[in-house]
């Protein structure tokens, strides 16, 4: 049987160290949920009381009254589903363009264009925020969504699975008196689909978690993401003392997230799979 | 008006030439099959005739119009790819329907010629299926299908029988055979293989090392090969070729082997150039037969084709030579055979390859 | 298929090309432009040439938050990548369980690092964090995490492992995957046993895997930025610095955009400078190997 002749010898160490580090896994969301489910005023001083009963969910219930949170919840909505729109579509027509087009200069673009991965966040970040402030899109929608549209990896993925079609197809297509549009639009988008779907998740993801710049960018805080306002309200704990209800914004803040991985598991762990073979 | 010109086409894939100055011309309603080994060209000329790729230099005509400035949605032609290259996103009827589609020809149009066209095929019960949910054999008529309700001036069919198993392989033979009479339009093959070029092309066009070795009707080919390559690529098993020297004798050429065994052929000495030739002799030329023998030879592998056997054997001097026996041939590895070789079925090949035959009965 | 045909490409890919001159490369340029002038809050700048980065090599702040930055990742890249290995040998089996489990050690993943350090602030909290608790109850006095100059980094490094470990155990399991399973079978019948198996044949075929992980790990750690500012804002006395953490301060903080422009210029060639040392090394041993 395989299983017997693949090193996995699990000792019955090994087995208690696995459990033990599920346990160091689990242990702080839970502790967070537990917090969440107390009054405020419990907690204070004494935070192994929410160990104990009596829990609470009034903190939740502020939580939809604040419309402050609301708003934040969303700001990551629009940003988030913007930017993964946004990066759909350039990736796909550039991708297409890498993968099948020929035009002048293609090869050096792709470069230029690959040499981008290699570019960490914090070497454009500043000029980045004087390009925005000068454009006046600072505190804006399009001011948060439009720097995550220019991720190399997305034309690079793109480019990558595109090539994997067969170019007969193209030709086919050719012949049938298909024009580069439609055997871009009628074609080649349709039978990406999965790549599509793998790369919207990603960047879904990488918009909603993002810190860096929404936190640059949006001053107001009426325009901030759910990440930075948590982050802002973190900040200000110290003048506060409602514990309880700091944990219960980290909840709010990861069940839209924690819902997208759930439904969307089998695409991220695609995603990572290809990612490794290369 | 023909269906086809080709005009000093040439085309070479960087430093490498591919195609070297070909010439042709195709009348109407034939169907002509490019013929020649792998790297000879002749996909390269099938794909430039399509508009897949440009050629260096020349000009295609399809029906009296320059085509080789248009893109190839625009060149009235249709193409069946070796590996179909159906659309696997789309349903069968999509697949028909998408090149009438781009063209605005109208739906109820677009459907009634994709009925026809199935039905024809026997495809009707699969037009709403996917590729991924057929057969190879049905996939082909999808493709050709795809081809047929375009109705161009022109088909071209990449190697369509490679890809299919042997029992399909001579069904679908007879079918693309049947198409044939039921198609307004020129077709051109793309093949390697010699008996399909044979049995369903009304010319064949040989095409090796970038040029076109020879244009004709099968059997023309086949008894008049225009040279060594033409001679020994058609036919199965191979034509043997010997070194032969000519030797006095009367107005028609009579050579001796180099084992000395004399043929006297039915070649005109006058065409014949200077220098070595060779003769060259296809299996059923020579026979297995101990009274009449001409030659001697040492059997090396006998092939029992069931209702004829092939004998290869070595002449005195090692020269290789296939002969042709009955089916219960008795003969064996190491026996001694006499064979009586037929010289006025021999062929004469000059020191540059060209070929020489008999006269042709009047 | 003319030139007309060529030009028409370029259409496809303009939008996403004008988007990227303008938002990465002008910026990475005008980036560079700017860590040669001293710009303050009234936005005029005077050319000081490599001023700034003079200052930088003498600015003991600058410095030691690139020791911190180096000490923590250091500190991360090896447990990271020891800990999803052995967690994807552990999980790389089929079955429920083991499905859940993979699930849960890729869950805090999906976080983003507010939440993360908003979580962990409240454990490794001395007084009122989980850890904190747990220590009382086994009679011991909590640890100050937090505020302990010595204890902080190592508190980032705990977090930051708890929150990143999912990626690479997956790339790991994926990387398992790929292992055909005669080669084990072959060292079976070779009477290899499970320590040899793992060193012999599970760890060169993953090799490329490991290569992957530690160089995005090195150049992701050496990044490092929210868990220092929201953890521990930097402290104490900037024993939590990193390098990005310094960036940011000094340009939203003081305004010293073209000083900070400079520390993200540096900052950017150290982590060229690590990840091309770490290609060529890990190349140059596979060369050796001859292949």
């Amino acid at each position: 049987m395989a299983a017997r002749v693949r090193p996995n010898g699990m000792t019955p160490l090994a087995w208690l160290a696995l459990g033990l580090a599920a346990l160091i896994m689990v242990a702080p969301l839970l502790w967070t949920v537990l917090l969440s489910l107390k009054h405020n005023a419990d907690l204070v001083g004494h935070s192994g009381a929410a160990l104990r009963p009596p829990y609470t969910l009034e903190n939740y219930g502020a939580i939809f009254g604040n419309s402050l949170t609301l708003r934040w919840l969303l700001n990551s909505t629009i940003v988030a589903i913007g930017q993964t729109a946004g990066v759909l579509i350039l990736a796909s027509l550039a991708g297409y363009a890498f993968a099948r087009l020929e035009f002048p200069l293609r090869r050096t673009l792709f470069v230029i264009v690959l040499l981008g991965l290699a570019v960490p966040s914090q070497a454009v970040i500043l000029p980045q925020h004087q390009l925005f402030a000068w454009l006046h899109l600072h505190n804006s929608y399009p001011g948060l969504i439009l720097p995550g549209l220019v991720a190399p990896f997305g034309v690079f993925f793109m480019t990558t699975y595109m090539r994997g079609i067969p170019k007969e197809l193209d030709e086919a297509a050719m012949l049938d008196g298909a024009s580069r549009w439609t055997i871009f639009w009628k074609i080649i988008v349709p039978l990406t689909m999965p790549a599509q779907s793998t790369l919207a998740v990603f960047t879904f993801l990488g918009a909603w978690n993002d810190y860096w710049w929404p936190l640059i960018s949006a001053t107001r805080s009426d325009m901030y993401t759910l990440t930075v306002g948590l982050a802002a309200a973190q900040m200000n704990y110290a003048q506060t003392s409602g514990l309880g209800y700091l944990m219960a914004q980290a909840v709010f803040a990861s069940v839209p997230i924690f819902i997208v991985y759930i439904i969307f598991q089998k695409q991220i762990v695609r995603a990572m799979a290809g990612a490794a073979v290369r | 008006m023909a269906s086809l010109e080709l005009r000093g086409v040439r085309k070479a894939f960087g430093a490498t030439p591919i195609l070297d100055d070909v010439n042709l011309t195709l009348d109407s309603r034939e169907f002509i099959a490019f013929l020649g080994p792998s790297g000879s060209g002749k996909s390269t000329l099938l794909r430039i005739i399509a508009g897949l790729e440009t050629a260096d230099a020349g000009e295609v005509w399809i029906e009296g119009r320059r085509v080789d400035t248009l893109p190839p949605g625009q060149r009235d032609i249709a193409m069946v790819f070796q590996h179909y290259a159906l659309y696997p996103h789309m349903s069968v009827r999509e697949n028909m329907a998408f090149g009438l589609r781009n063209a605005k020809v109208p739906r109820d149009e677009i459907d009634r010629r994709v009925d026809e066209a199935a039905e024809v095929l026997e495809i009707s019960p699969l037009l709403d299926r996917k590729p991924a949910e057929m057969s190879g054999g049905q996939r082909q008529r999808v493709a050709i299908g795809r081809a047929l309700v375009k109705q161009p001036k022109l088909f071209l069919l990449d190697e369509p029988l490679s890809n299919l198993d042997a029992a399909l392989r001579l069904r679908t033979r007879v079918e693309l055979a049947q198409l044939k009479q039921k198609v307004d339009a020129a077709v051109i093959m793309v093949t390697h293989d010699q008996a399909e070029a044979m049995t369903l092309a009304d010319r064949i066009v040989v095409i090796n090392d970038r040029r076109i070795q020879q244009v004709g009707a099968p059997m023309e080919i086949y008894s008049r090969p225009a040279n060594t390559f033409v001679a020994q690529f058609v036919g199965s098993p191979a034509m043997t070729l010997a070194e032969a020297e000519l030797i006095d004798g009367n107005g028609l050429a009579r050579v001796k082997l180099g084992d000395g065994s004399i043929l006297q052929t039915a070649v005109p000495r006058e065409v014949l150039p200077a220098g070595g030739l060779r003769v060259g002799l296809r299996p059923e030329a020579v026979r297995v037969a101990d009274k009449a023998a001409t030659t001697k030879a040492k059997v090396e592998l006998v092939e029992r084709l069931g209702e004829r056997s092939l004998v290869y054997a070595r002449l005195g001097d090692g020269q290789a030579i296939t002969a042709e026996d009955n089916a219960y041939s008795r003969l064996a590895l190491g026996d001694d055979v006499g064979l009586a070789i037929d010289g006025a079925a021999a062929h004469l090949f000059g020191p540059d390859g060209t070929g020489y035959h008999r006269t042709a009965a009047a | 298929m003319t030139a007309e045909r060529d030009w028409r490409g370029l259409l496809f890919v303009a939008p996403f090309l004008a988007l990227y001159l303008l938002i990465l490369v002008f910026p990475l340029l005008r980036g560079l432009w700017l860590s040669f002038y001293q710009v303050d809050l009234f936005g005029a700048g005077h050319f000081v040439g490599l001023g700034n980065y003079a200052r930088l090599l003498h600015d003991p702040v600058f410095g030691t938050s690139l020791v911190n930055t180096f000490e923590v990742t250091l500190m991360i890249v090896p447990a990271l990548t020891v800990i999803s290995l052995l967690l994807a040998l552990a999980l790389n089996r089929a079955g429920k369980g083991a499905a859940i489990m993979r699930g849960i050690f890729f869950a805090s993943a999906v976080l983003s690092v507010t939440i993360v350090t908003l979580i962990w602030r409240f454990v490794l909290a001395p007084d009122a964090g989980l850890l904190g608790e747990a220590w009382k109850a086994l009679g011991w006095e909590p640890l100050p995490f937090l505020s302990d100059p010595d204890l902080v980094l190592p508190a980032l490094a705990i977090t930051t492992v708890w929150w990143s470990v999912g990626f690479p155990m997956l790339l790991f399991l994926a990387g398992l995957q790929q292992i055909p399973q005669d080669m084990y079978e072959a060292a079976a019948l070779d009477n290899s046993n499970g320590w040899t198996t793992f060193w012999k044949i599970t760890v060169p075929a993953l090799r490329r895997t490991l290569i992957l992980v530690v160089m995005l790990q090195t150049a992701a750690q050496l990044q490092l930025f929210g868990q220092s500012q929201l953890l521990t804002a930097g402290g104490p006395s900037g024993a939590s610095r990193t390098a990005v953490l310094f960036l940011f301060e000094s340009a939203f903080g003081r305004w010293e955009l073209g000083y900070a422009s400079a520390a993200a210029e540096i900052l950017f060639l150290i982590i060229l400078a690590v990840t091309i040392t770490q290609y060529w090394a890990t190349s140059r041993a596979e060369g050796v190997r001859g292949r």
